[in-house]
């Protein structure tokens, strides 16, 4: 515990001086014939080889994007291309040292890593285990368009290599054959059963991700490495400076080995950034950073330095050995590592690049140094092999490059997805929608004590699972089970049934969480399951993401849902996109918990809910009682979905008013997506959604004691999916439906639903559906919430305003339609 | 100085009336009592005549047009006057018979040819789910009352209007709803454009030619009223008959000497009608209506008379009856028959009766069951009177008396008190004329 760790005043402030060591720069001095001592001549020319594979596979796709043709075939390509042309070296040494079970995350540019650590895959396989995993995936799909095509019948490392490129440029041509089927595209392609994992078109989005995924190794005692791979414009982004910092923590060797009890190894990941001076255009030496090098930067985040060191990129043979070293402290827990190979990109960043950010004068100087042609020369003149080997690999190789661009542009053998015939095939990847109660069933659960043990468990025990007693009378806040209780029950019941669910975030341990939902998780779970994670939104929620693609279950939270924005491309293109991208490969298994804030003013108190709602791929909830709470996390934590999960502070000590019998000991599920009425009604429908159910019921209730008007209520409890079935049902029994929520009323999922109701009951309306949310400002101080924030009374204002003019009422705001084309005009 | 002719208001509930025939057409001369056009709304056919001498200037509504009552209809002045202060702005969005006749005779105006002829009503505000049960009840638009945001008709207000008996049709309904606020919109087409009569293929065989006509809205009218009244209320019939010796011989006298006396004609019917009116006073549940569980009791009665017309059955009301003295309600029930026979009743004159009597006796029925006119609780039938034997073998002229009521309102015992004191006042008549 961290308690252990006093923070000593009379140590604080002792005098003295931070020493670094010196980083190495390009220190790798071995000659040829020392080099002849650690590699075969077969291992010589294999890395020529893949080298030259991916210099011919890019050039080919240059060719194709800026000529339209290679080696006499013809193609326009209109998608991405952005290549790596010089880069080679840095991408086959570094795939040389790694094994199946290390794995890979590429940067935009790609391509060259993904070949790279394909081919050293191949090379690493047998051909037993090769030939299934060809035949196994996608259903042999891939296996089926180059088995029977290849140059040597009966070798299965050179089928492999046709399958390898032929997946990757059929996914590169958005063909259905690709390894994505055409979903993930150049930016995005990857091949799990190679150790290949996916790359991102977000700059720097990798590095969480395959942090995330060096969590899953680290906390699930899994053997191999994990390389993030990003280019030197990327340690620019926060998610990949949070990422090395995370990795860093001092508990994940400090805290974590809990006495000896567990691991205290680091972090079994490497940061390689392959340093090509320029992201897109700016130069990062010189112009848009101060380090200089990398290595500097990573120098700084822990006392190891990272290990940061400096390889010489254009010699394969250096990067080898920087890669080599580090994996090795990797593996002896002495993680995570930082390595800068300097490398660099002589073609444009694509094709419409014109270079006007550098002199011809440098190309031509990089392009002397090509690594390839002196790579080659010097083995030739050190009598590795003759000029004729490796010619006649190059012609092996443009062979088959050539052969695989004709078949990846054959509609007939590669088709692109037909959306016309079948047009739900997308709809059918958004989600995986599997229920799968353990992640790893082979093993059983670490835990530190009997669930039954657990101080909240037994707390919870004594408390009413109902909120009335025999008389109807409300019992007391202290002994009654609350919205909290629920999501624990539902969360301590998962870390005990599957032992790959992790939970962290911030103040998570120890504290148990800042709204007392994880109290007592602490006492019962060891600290590489649930921890504190730094102040590092993005790595928080992508870290998720990388723990679930490497097969893990993951449960993160925000503090605040206005800490949404922080995380906001982890949450808006990572954990929402990767199970599509992946035409369904890949499985999200994360529950993303959000708290909806109040007093707390402008940037502690918002519902974005309708951020979450709008990007395809996520699921959202919000429920408002205990018994939802449990149901709703019950399903979300047995799924293999990312579920957005909003928590309300306003409403966590609510119990259960509407589930009679109260919330049940076991285990049961709220579907995703299905609505509930709480309150039956038959004059007008209120929609609310998350804690507005209250302020809403009371609405009813004064509508029907003061005015005779009987409201039904429906909780919506989730926003994506929705079922609308229910609503429907309803306002064609009422004709007047005001949906009203917490979340400002402008672009809202009220305003959505409204839209929807409209289309789908516009026969049966009476009135157009009204929205009453909060409004379009910043969020006042507590003492002033009720002139944002949608009260009962506001509610019964909007009805007599726009759906039922009540006699006799006098509304005390102004919800008129004129009201509100002025605040339009003015866009408040 | 030109004048604007208008289309008359007739009764407080019309709003439009439709406009059937034009007598005349733009520069005809026209004096004073000519008649101009016949028009019509769902219950009576009126002739307009002119209240000025001159010439038709202009016509502004077509033949099958819904006009809004007070609406302009034609303008009537001298030639060569200038009357584009009277045109109402809705003139370039005159109707298409106009606009073809403005081609024919004068240059066309730029605007008139450039618009088309829409809805001459205004917009109807009402909610999707209000237009529905509307059109699915046949509400009577013209009596709801909207309370919706912004004067929008919404679900409660066709309800509050449905609950208090207020149907029409769903022709109707459609009608207002297009922005004609009163109705007759089927007989538009079926009038201008359908032949009346549709022969049918006779080549072949002539005994099964037919010929079909379109159901007058009268007769719609009619025909819903009354099936409403045996589908919605629990009626049945009491028969009668009373000794018409004393009514036949007072009826002797005045034929007699009446004349002389300045009494008009009376008829038996005449005197049923007057001993009915002095009856019922007695039964405030017979003389009463029955609109969703409230009884309406009127302080007067009401007497409606069912007279036969070649449109179909009307039935004016002769208002405060039981003040009249004989020879009033006489003159009146002539007024009232002529105004029926010829269409010129107006809806008023039909509405709030709170009883009604029907004579079928002048063709012989001796005995029937008349169908009560929703929303009243009952209704006499007036039979032939037959000769009949008395224990002691003299003859009497009997005549009989059918009474159907509503027995959801009325059980059956007052309903045959009632029946047995309107025989006795009969039998009575010249005692009952003391009242």
């Amino acid at each position: 515990m961290p308690k252990s760790q006093y923070v000593d005043p009379g140590k604080v402030f002792q005098p003295g001086y931070i020493d670094f060591e010196s980083i190495p720069l390009c220190t790798y001095n071995l000659t040829l014939d020392e080099e002849k001592k650690l590699y075969s001549k077969a291992d010589f020319l294999r890395i020529y080889h893949d080298m030259r594979t991916i210099r011919e596979f890019e050039t080919m796709l240059n060719e194709i994007k800026v000529k339209s043709e290679y080696n006499g075939v013809k193609y326009n390509n209109p998608g991405p291309a952005h290549l790596s042309i010089g880069q080679e070296a840095s991408a086959v040494g570094q795939a040389y040292c790694m094994d199946i079970n290390d794995f890979q995350f590429g940067s935009h540019r790609s391509h060259g890593e993904i070949l790279a650590k394909g081919l050293s895959s191949i090379n690493k396989l047998t051909d037993e285990e090769l030939y299934d995993i060809m035949k196994e995936f996608l259903g042999g799909t891939i296996l089926k368009v180059v088995e029977g095509r290849q140059a040597h019948p009966g070798d299965v490392k050179d089928l492999a290599k046709d399958f390898l490129l032929y997946g990757a440029l059929a996914e590169i041509f958005a063909r259905t054959t690709g390894f994505n089927k055409g979903l993930g595209g150049s930016m995005h392609a990857f091949f799990i059963p190679f150790g290949i994992f996916p790359n991102n078109a977000i700059v720097g989005g990798a590095a969480p991700i395959a942090l995330g995924a060096a969590l899953y190794k680290r906390a699930n005692h899994k053997k191999g490495i994990v390389v993030a791979n990003s280019g030197d414009g990327a340690l620019g982004r926060g998610p990949v400076l949070e990422s090395l910092n995370f990795a860093s923590m001092d508990q994940i060797t400090k805290l974590w080995g809990m006495d000896g009890k567990y691991s205290d190894e680091g972090m079994p990941i490497l940061f390689n950034v392959f340093n090509n001076f320029y992201g897109m255009g700016g130069q990062t030496m010189g112009e848009t950073m101060g380090f200089t090098n990398p290595a500097r930067l990573a120098a700084g985040f822990n006392p190891t330095q990272m290990h940061a060191e400096k390889v010489n990129g254009y010699n394969p043979l250096a990067v080898i050995d920087a890669t080599k070293r580090k994996k090795e402290l990797l593996l002896n827990g002495q993680g995570p590592a930082f390595l800068e190979v300097a490398t660099y990109r002589v073609s444009g960043h694509s094709p419409s690049d014109s270079s006007t950010y550098r002199t011809p004068e440098e190309i031509e100087a990089w392009k002397a140094a090509d690594p390839i042609p002196a790579y080659r020369n010097k083995m030739i003149e050190g009598g590795v092999a003759s000029a004729e080997e490796y010619a006649a690999i190059d012609e092996e190789i443009v062979a088959r490059t050539t052969k695989i661009i004709k078949l990846a542009i054959d509609d007939e053998i590669s088709p692109r997805m037909d959306l016309s015939k079948e047009p739900e095939m997308i709809s059918s990847i958004m989600y995986s929608n599997q229920h799968v109660k353990s992640m790893d069933e082979t093993r059983e659960p670490e835990v530190l004590i009997p669930k039954e043990e657990d101080p909240r468990v037994k707390q919870i025990a004594g408390k009413a699972r109902y909120a009335f007693d025999e008389k109807g009378e409300m019992i007391p806040k202290m002994k009654l089970y609350n919205i909290r209780d629920g999501l624990f029950e539902a969360i301590i019941d998962k870390f005990y049934e599957d032992p790959t669910t992790i939970a962290y975030g911030e103040d998570n341990r120890d504290w148990g969480g800042a709204f007392a939902v994880y109290r007592g998780l602490t006492e019962a779970l060891p600290y590489h399951r649930f921890f504190n994670a730094p102040i590092s939104e993005s790595a928080i929620v992508g870290s998720a993401v990388g723990y679930a693609v490497a097969g893990g279950r993951a449960i993160v939270e925000l503090m605040y849902a206005d800490f949404i924005g922080c995380a906001g491309d982890e949450i808006f293109n990572q954990l929402s996109k990767w199970q599509a991208m992946s035409a369904g490969i890949l499985k999200m298994p994360v529950v993303l918990r959000v708290s909806v804030g109040s007093k707390y003013g402008a940037q502690h108190s918002q519902d974005w809910t309708a951020l979450c709602s709008h990007i395809p791929g996520l699921k959202v909830c919000f429920p408002a009682t205990p018994y939802d709470a449990k149901g709703l996390m019950n399903q979300a934590l047995n799924g293999t979905d990312p579920v957005v999960f909003f928590e309300s502070q306003r409403i966590y000590d609510k119990g259960e008013e509407f589930h009679e019998g109260g919330v049940p000991e076991g285990y049961y599920e709220v579907n995703i997506g299905e609505p509930d009425v709480k309150r039956e009604g038959k004059d007008v429908t209120i929609l609310s959604i998350g804690a507005v159910l209250y302020r809403a019921l009371d609405a009813a209730k004064k509508l029907e004691a003061d005015y005779g008007i009987s409201a039904e209520v429906i909780d919506a409890r989730s926003l994506v999916p929705f079922d609308y079935s229910k609503v429907i049902e309803s306002v064609k029994k009422t004709g007047k439906i005001v949906i009203v929520g917490d979340a400002v009323d402008r672009c809202s999922m009220m305003r959505d639903m409204a839209s929807n109701i409209a289309e789908m009951a516009f026969d049966y309306l009476d009135a157009p559906p009204a929205v009453f949310g909060s409004r379009n400002w910043i969020t006042p101080a507590f003492e002033l919430e009720k002139y944002y924030f949608p009260q009962p009374t506001g509610i019964i204002d909007v009805i007599h305003e726009k759906l039922m003019p009540i006699p006799g009422y006098t509304p005390t705001y102004n919800e008129t339609e004129l009201e509100h084309m002025d605040r339009a005009k003015k866009g408040v | 100085m030109a004048t604007v002719v208008i289309m008359p208001r007739q009764g407080q509930s019309v709003e439009s009336c439709i406009i059937t025939t034009w007598q005349k057409k733009k520069g005809d001369r026209v004096e004073v009592g000519d008649i101009l056009f016949s028009y019509e709304t769902d219950k009576s056919a009126f002739d307009e005549p002119a209240q000025t001498a001159g010439t038709i200037l202009e016509v502004l509504a077509a033949e099958g047009d819904v006009i809004p009552c007070l609406d302009p209809v034609c303008i009537i002045g001298e030639v060569g006057e200038d009357i584009s202060a009277l045109l109402p702005k809705s003139a370039e969005a005159a109707p298409e018979a106009k606009a073809e006749e403005a081609k024919a005779e004068e240059a066309p105006k730029a605007e008139a040819a450039a618009t088309v002829s829409e809805s001459s009503g205004e917009r109807v505000f009402i909610s999707p789910r209000a237009r529905h049960l509307a059109l699915e009840t046949g509400v009577d638009m013209t009596k709801v009352v909207s309370t919706g945001p912004h004067g929008r008709i919404i679900e409660r207000d066709i309800n509050k209007a449905l609950d208090a008996g207020f149907t029409a049709t769903t022709e109707a309904v459609e009608a207002f709803l297009a922005g004609h606020p009163i109705v007759v919109e089927e007989e538009k087409p079926a009038a201008a454009e359908a032949p009346a009569e549709k022969a049918a293929p006779a080549a072949v065989d002539d005994l099964r030619a037919y010929t079909e006509e379109p159901m007058s809205n009268i007769r719609k009218v009619i025909a819903k009223s009354m099936h409403a009244s045996l589908s919605e209320m629990a009626q049945l019939t009491l028969n009668s008959s009373f000794d018409a010796t004393a009514l036949m011989a007072y009826r002797a006298k005045l034929k007699e000497a009446g004349e002389a006396l300045g009494i008009g004609k009376v008829t038996v019917n005449d005197m049923v009608l007057y001993a009915v009116s002095r009856v019922l006073p007695n039964y405030p549940e017979i003389n009463a209506n029955l609109i969703d569980n409230t009884f309406r009791k009127y302080k007067h009665a009401n007497v409606g008379m069912a007279v036969d017309t070649d449109r179909g059955l009307l039935v004016p009301v002769l208002f405060g009856a039981e003040k009249m003295t004989l020879a009033a309600l006489a003159a009146e029930t002539k007024v009232l028959a002529g105004k029926a026979r010829e269409g010129k009743l107006t809806p008023d004159e039909m509405a709030n009766g709170s009883f009604t009597v029907s004579n079928l006796g002048s063709m012989g029925v001796e005995s029937f069951t008349p169908v009560i006119n929703p929303p009243q609780t009952a209704i006499l039938g007036v039979c032939c009177t037959v000769n009949r034997v008395k224990a002691d073998g003299t003859v009497y002229p009997a005549m009989g008396l059918s009474l159907t009521f509503d027995h959801r309102a009325v059980d059956g015992a007052p309903a045959a008190k009632f029946l047995k004191e309107l025989c006795t006042a009969l039998e009575n008549f010249d005692l009952l004329l003391a009242k």
